[in-house]
């Protein structure tokens, strides 16, 4: 009995040692510390998506209806054919450079 | 009517909310810093790096999370982790070898000051016996519960809160009445 009381009292005792602590700014400490939000990839694709749309409209529409494309590729045409093909090339390697940089940036530099 | 702790993680987890989160570290703060307070020998800043740590962590991992276990116990095994890996880190932790946490400390050499004082008997047991006591005795948490924070058999950690009340008690009685 004598047992049962002190075991009673002891864990009455290490209770009152768990007194509650205060918060006093810890949660908005931790709370500054999380990850900045991140726009759902959903949401993220629309908003790209209307930005692109918006974006395509008004240069059809500020240009006057897309002329100056109509010419450039017409003046494009007229360029010798191995100046069009250098210029295919470069373009070629500027994209694939930049995939390759994209790919890059992606993993870290780590290879997998 | 109060959110549960299923409901605001669910609420991080689709919505991404700050807001949510925020609760759940209102709602635990005070048990993760006051075990890791015991943990780490009272030395209240690095127990606060480490309870930040631990919320951080929990945050990223979360979706780990699937609710077989309670949030806090989930969250005492992430803080007890954070405790190893800083004690292993370092090497020592506040002065005190791993060797020594380990070790039970003589409680006559204690100063006459201190006696009385349940938190510095508890501080003399050893590290294994200490934390299965502060597991289950003071944050109410199952001999199985304690088992799966610490990783180790359910057998042991019901010897550990034994052993641990035994040397309390001796301990509290040695030192005379109140």
């Amino acid at each position: 009995m004598d047992d049962n009381l002190q075991e009673d009292l002891l864990d009455a005792r290490l209770r009152e040692e768990s007194a509650y602590i205060d918060d006093a700014g810890f949660t908005a400490r931790v709370v500054q510390k999380l990850p900045a939000h991140r726009v759902r990839p959903s949401l993220r694709a629309l908003i790209l998506l209307g930005v692109t749309l918006v974006a395509s409209v008004s240069a059809y529409l500020l240009s006057g209806g897309g002329w100056f494309i109509a010419e450039g590729v017409t003046r494009f045409a007229l360029l010798p054919l191995p100046l069009i093909l250098l210029s295919a090339a470069g373009a070629t390697i500027l994209v694939m450079a930049g995939g390759l940089a994209a790919a890059v940036a992606k993993t870290g530099g780590r290879p997998k | 009517m109060a959110l549960t702790d299923a409901d605001l993680v669910a609420r991080v987890l689709v919505d991404n909310d700050h807001h949510a989160f925020a609760e759940l570290v209102r709602n635990h703060q005070s048990s993760v810093r006051g075990l890791l307070r015991q943990l780490v020998r009272a030395d209240v800043s690095l127990a606060d790096d480490l309870s930040q740590e631990t919320f951080l962590r929990a945050y990223k991992n979360l979706r780990s999370f699937r609710g077989e276990a309670r949030f806090s116990t989930w969250l005492y095994r992430i803080a007890y982790n954070c405790f190893r890996e800083e004690a292993r880190k370092r090497k020592e932790l506040v002065g005190i070898d791993e060797a020594q946490l380990e070790g039970e400390q003589d409680p006559q050499t204690t100063d006459p000051a201190l006696r009385h004082d349940l938190a510095h008997a508890l501080q003399l047991l050893p590290l294994h016996e200490r934390t299965a006591i502060l597991l289950c005795c003071q944050n109410g948490l199952s001999h199985d519960e304690a088992a799966r924070v610490l990783e180790i058999p359910l057998g042991t950690v019901k010897t550990n809160v034994l052993r641990g009340r035994e040397k309390l008690k001796r301990t509290l009685a040695a030192w005379g009445p109140k």
